[in-house]
């Protein structure tokens, strides 16, 4: 059977998956399609409703995510892409525009319509613009202010389920009836851990001196495992996904399937059937294994599966070179502070870039900012700190930071607790607020548990001996919790009732008195004029 | 002292609540509205809107020039949405001979446009042209010739059912659409044109298809015609692996296949469905014209429809959903299927023609019918004739300003039966802005200024169309009005009655009369 498309586009598929020992299973799933033309009038395989959006609103680069559940970089290591919990939108917009901001409101109307999720609360109250901690991937100019075209929010409270992954899988050329993506079965694949999906739209530059650009869809799907939930320690195709895999996408120029086996010589295990191909390279130090299945449009269902040697091991894992936790201090409804813990397990010094972005309800203070308990310290080489208003601009803190050698730096700052107006709480106020995770953007040293792609590489083929100086990550630590000062909210309701009624009941007597006379009424029966007599002859006689 | 002090009371209380506390309450639960224009908008009249038509007769002589135009005139006389100014004029000599000796029409008519000017909308000349083969031969320019005076009634059919066709206009601004008004869009500035091609089995047959240079050869040349009535913008997309089942039926015929699948007109609808989940037209901020090319797999093709149990023939099976756009069905042949690699280069300029002509259904321009002696130059090209865009300029105005009439009335009919629909200060404006728009749009159209006439109506069109989806008129329609009583009844129910009592003792002793009957018994 042969591939038959007409136009220059690229359509390629890419499942990976890496065991994370001792009780995870991480499968990555990306999509990708390359378009020729930067004009999305004409589409071929590229989606025409994204394409539509895009070249509506100018947007030179675009990542959206959606994720459940919370990525554990100390356990887990790193993921290919790491994502925030809840929605996830930042955009680069093309020099053109001139106002972004309006721009970007209209992005995420639109971008809520199109993956049904509640994107439109995207506004200026929770919109940054990161200085530092972010770059964009593709191919932009770099003479202009790329800063400044830049709009970064996060939904925390967003969950993701069925209804998002409908509209993002209509995106794909194959839809969900052929290849990798038929494997996207909502029910299993909400039945895991930590589930994330997200398209992310870049240029590329075609050529070596980018005198021409390609568009570079990548829609991707992260999944992990609870051997727990799958009740077994062996996974196969039909265990993660309910179904063998039916062949590939007859539109997809090379499907491909890496299963990371490094993990094999601590923890054996067979896989089955045998991979077209292993590969053994070496990035940044550390070695790699990858067996890898070249998949073609098959008409059989095929079912890889691992099955392990002994059960019953215990191994210690080692944590990856800097790992990060979060959390809210304080008591009570007036202050609280968020600390960031980061360590840094290596020999050498890191320089992170921390971004804090606290809403505006939650007014951090720069004055309360402490860096291992002290307000001045040596470790930060540069600051930015965007104060907040109420109602229109989040708290915006980023730091760049040099962490010193296998020590953990504490990141304290404290906030108030705001009253909010009763239309402002959300349904359920009493759950709590959300407060978005932290960005940390970092060049990591050493390749150890990394997974990410160069940022030159669209396909995991690209991770094989990409060795270089620094290993660009940007990670997201877990969010947090705060509960807000929360009223009673049938309160004015009750209120309303009760003034009324004792208005009403103060009301009668008072105009009674005011109006009306009180007259004496005589009691009995009338006295006739012959008694008055009598009595009056009585008094005489007394 | 007692009974006049108790008296001011009384009086006092009945000032503060009835006197002030009723306006003052009445003032403050008042749900905003900006004076509008409701006398101008029940005035309104959708049967009494008329155009006006410039309608120029040549003729070698002046009996001919007068009897001609006394038939139109006849013939259009009971129309009252349609006024033809006619102008009876003489050939001058030289355009006369060079008429009657030139060979071909379409030389003719480029000698009728070096003396008059052919570009002008909302003219047309009829010419008189001696070595015609028919009566009254009409083109693509906005010249009819014909032959002597005794073709003046098929003149008169001509303008009737190809040129003006009033039945059309009248359907435009009557009540219920007419056949034509049920297939054509709705009105509107500007339209998507969405080539979508769909491949059911990209596996198994390679299709050749420049989707993208299609659009802008063929329909790009059509619509630049248009430019006057709405902007377009082409756009193209290739749906894969969209699996349809047509419960077709295998028949054995003579033809190269052997075969063919017999389907149903009816189940062919039930196709849009399945193109409407992939096509994302939602996305579009404009109205999208859908045009869809299904290329037929090769153990389905060819594809047959079946209209009343009787095959449809045309060389290019295709059907057209009214308001929604066309399906083209790429039938691949034998040979092409039978080929070690299938491959399929699909007929683009057969399809193209079939797009277009569906395209001209759902923008307007009617299918034009037999009319005997009278002889209609087929189209030659993808351009529309541009009598025909006249036509639809007609139409479209006369469409667009009843359609805001109407859209008016019925809002304020709706204001008046529902008195929680707030009208805020932009809505006001547009309201006002779309009255405007149909006076002057009403009087340009008598005046015949028609492309002025269809800018203005589409500016009231769209006016009273804001006006009407703004969603600012609905932000208290669901306030609910047991939530209001839940809070004035326990309040004023208690504190109105004794108030209200007392109102009679204050008169009574306004006018004088004592206040208690003394009780004597």
């Amino acid at each position: 059977m042969k591939l038959h498309y007409v136009c220059a586009d690229d359509f390629k598929e890419e499942i990976f998956i890496k065991p994370l020992p001792p009780t995870h299973l991480y499968v990555y799933f990306q999509f990708i399609t390359i378009s020729e033309e930067s004009s999305f009038e004409h589409s071929h395989l590229a989606p025409r409703s994204l394409g539509e959006v895009l070249s509506r609103f100018q947007v030179d680069e675009l990542h959206l995510t959606l994720t459940e559940g919370q990525w554990k970089h100390n356990k887990w290591g790193y993921p290919i892409l790491d994502a925030a919990p809840g929605a996830e939108l930042y955009a680069w917009f093309s020099p053109n525009v001139v106002d972004v901001d309006t721009q970007w409101r209209k992005l995420s109307a639109t971008l809520s319509g199109l993956f049904c999720a509640s994107l439109n609360f995207i506004d200026s109250f929770n919109t940054v613009v990161p200085q530092m901690a972010i770059c964009p991937t593709g191919a932009i100019k770099t003479n202009q202010n790329i800063t400044s075209r830049l709009r970064y929010a996060t939904l925390p409270r967003e969950i993701v389920c069925t209804e998002n992954l409908t509209p993002w899988k209509k995106l794909l050329p194959c839809e969900s009836s052929h290849g990798f993506s038929s494997l996207l079965n909502s029910r299993m694949m909400h039945n895991t851990n930590y589930h994330s999906i997200g398209v992310h739209v870049r240029k590329m530059c075609k050529v070596d001196n980018c005198s021409d650009i390609n568009i570079e869809i990548k829609q991707t799907v992260a999944l992990v495992y609870d051997y727990k939930i799958i009740d077994s320690i062996d996974w196969s195709f039909r265990k993660l996904f309910g179904q063998g895999l039916p062949g590939a996408c007859p539109l997809s120029s090379s499907s491909k399937i890496y299963v990371d086996i490094s993990s094999n010589e601590t923890y054996s295990f067979k896989l089955s059937p045998s991979p077209n191909n292993v590969l053994l390279f070496k990035r940044g130090g550390s070695d790699t294994m990858l067996a890898v299945y070249d998949i073609k449009s098959y008409n059989h269902m095929m079912n890889i599966g691992v099955k392990y040697d002994t059960q019953d091991k215990l191994l210690v894992t080692i944590a990856p070179p800097l790992h990060f936790t979060r959390y809210v201090l304080g008591y009570g409804k007036e202050f609280g502070g968020i600390v960031t813990e980061i360590t840094n397990n290596y020999w050498a010094p890191i320089d992170i870039v921390l971004l804090e972005n606290a809403p505006w309800w939650l007014p951090i203070q720069l004055s309360s900012l402490r860096i291992n308990g002290k307000a001045k310290s040596k470790l930060v080489k540069s600051q930015y700190y965007s104060p907040g208003r109420s109602r229109q601009k989040p708290y915006h803190l980023e730091l760049l930071l040099q962490l010193p050698p296998k020590s953990t730096t504490t990141i304290t700052i404290d906030f108030e607790f705001v009253f909010l107006k009763w239309q402002e709480y959300p349904p359920d106020a009493n759950h709590g607020f959300y407060i978005g995770s932290a960005l940390i953007s970092a060049n990591l040293p050493t390749a150890r548990n990394y997974t990410s792609l160069p940022i030159t590489g669209s396909t995991i083929d690209s991770i094989i001996n990409a060795s270089k100086q620094w290993y660009p990550a940007v990670f997201r630590t877990n969010g947090a919790m705060v509960s807000l000062p929360t009223p009673d909210f049938s309160m004015p309701y009750n209120v309303i009732c009760l003034a009324c009624t004792v208005v009403a009941l103060a009301f009668g007597p008072l105009h009674n008195i005011c109006t009306k006379e009180l007259v004496l009424k005589p009691v009995g029966s009338p006295i006739s004029l012959r008694q008055k007599l009598i009595n009056l002859f009585k008094q005489k006689k007394d | 002292m007692a009974e006049s002090s108790r008296m001011w009371a009384s009086a006092s209380f009945v000032g503060v609540l009835i006197i002030i506390g009723l306006p003052l309450w009445w003032k403050t639960t008042e749900v905003y509205r900006v004076t509008l224009p409701y006398d101008k908008i029940s005035s309104f009249d959708t049967q009494s809107h008329a155009i006006t038509s410039e309608l120029t007769v040549l003729a070698n002589d002046a009996q001919t020039a007068a009897e001609v135009a006394g038939l139109i005139e006849n013939a259009f006389m009971d129309s009252d949405v349609l006024k033809l100014k006619i102008t009876k004029r003489l050939l001058s000599e030289q355009l006369h001979r060079t008429l009657e000796s030139v060979a071909d029409e379409q030389e003719a008519v480029e000698e009728v446009g070096a003396v008059f000017d052919l570009k002008q909308h909302n003219k047309l000349y009829i010419v008189q042209r001696g070595p015609l083969f028919q009566d009254v031969w009409v083109g693509g320019e906005r010249v009819v010739f014909f032959r002597d005076a005794k073709a003046a009634e098929t003149i008169a059919k001509v303008l009737k059912q190809w040129v003006y066709e009033p039945s059309v206009l009248e359907g435009a601004r009557s009540d219920t659409a007419d056949s034509t008004r049920r297939v054509r869009f709705p009105p509107g500035p500007g339209y998507h044109v969405v080539l979508s091609v769909v491949h059911p089995r990209p596996q198994d047959l390679k299709v050749e298809f420049q989707a993208g240079d299609a659009m802008e050869d063929y329909i790009g040349s059509f619509v630049d015609e248009l430019e006057v009535l709405h902007n377009f913008t082409l756009k193209s997309q290739w749906l894969y692996l969209l699996n349809f089942d047509f419960q077709a039926k295998e028949v054995k015929d003579g033809s190269e296949w052997g075969r063919h699948w017999a389907v149903r007109e009816e189940k062919l609808q039930q196709l849009l469905t399945r193109l409407e989940g992939r096509a994302a037209t939602h996305v579009s901020e404009r109205p999208a014209l859908n045009l869809a090319l299904y290329v037929v797999p090769c153990d389905r093709a060819p594809l047959q429809i079946y209209q009343h149990e009787k095959k449809v023939s045309a060389p290019v099976q295709a059907f057209i959903s009214p308001k929604w756009g066309g399906v083209v069905f790429g039938n691949p042949t034998a040979a092409d299927c039978r080929q070690e690699s299938p491959a399929w280069k699909p007929p683009v300029k057969l399809i193209m023609g079939t797009f277009i002509a569906q395209l001209r259904e759902l923008l307007g321009i009617t299918d034009k019918s037999n009319i005997e002696g009278a002889y209609l130059e087929p189209l030659r090209s993808v351009i529309p004739r541009r009598w025909e865009v006249d036509s639809l300029l007609r139409i479209r105005s006369l469409e667009q300003i009843t359609s805001a009439e109407r859209t008016l009335q019925s809002l304020a009919q709706l204001l008046g039966e529902i008195s929680n629909i707030v009208i805020n200060d932009e809505v006001g404006a547009s309201i006002n802005a779309a009255v405007e728009a149909i006076y002057q749009a009403g009087d340009l159209a008598i005046k015949g200024d028609l492309v002025e006439s269809y800018r203005k109506s589409q500016t009231a069109f769209l006016a009273a169309e804001t006006a009407f989806m703004d969603p600012s008129l609905l932000a208290l329609l669901y306030f609910p009005d047991d939530q209001k009583y839940a809070i004035y009844i326990p309040l004023f129910l208690p504190i109105m009655f004794p108030v209200v009592l007392s109102l009679k003792n204050l008169l009574m002793w306004l006018r004088g009369k004592p206040v208690h009957k003394e009780k004597i018994d």
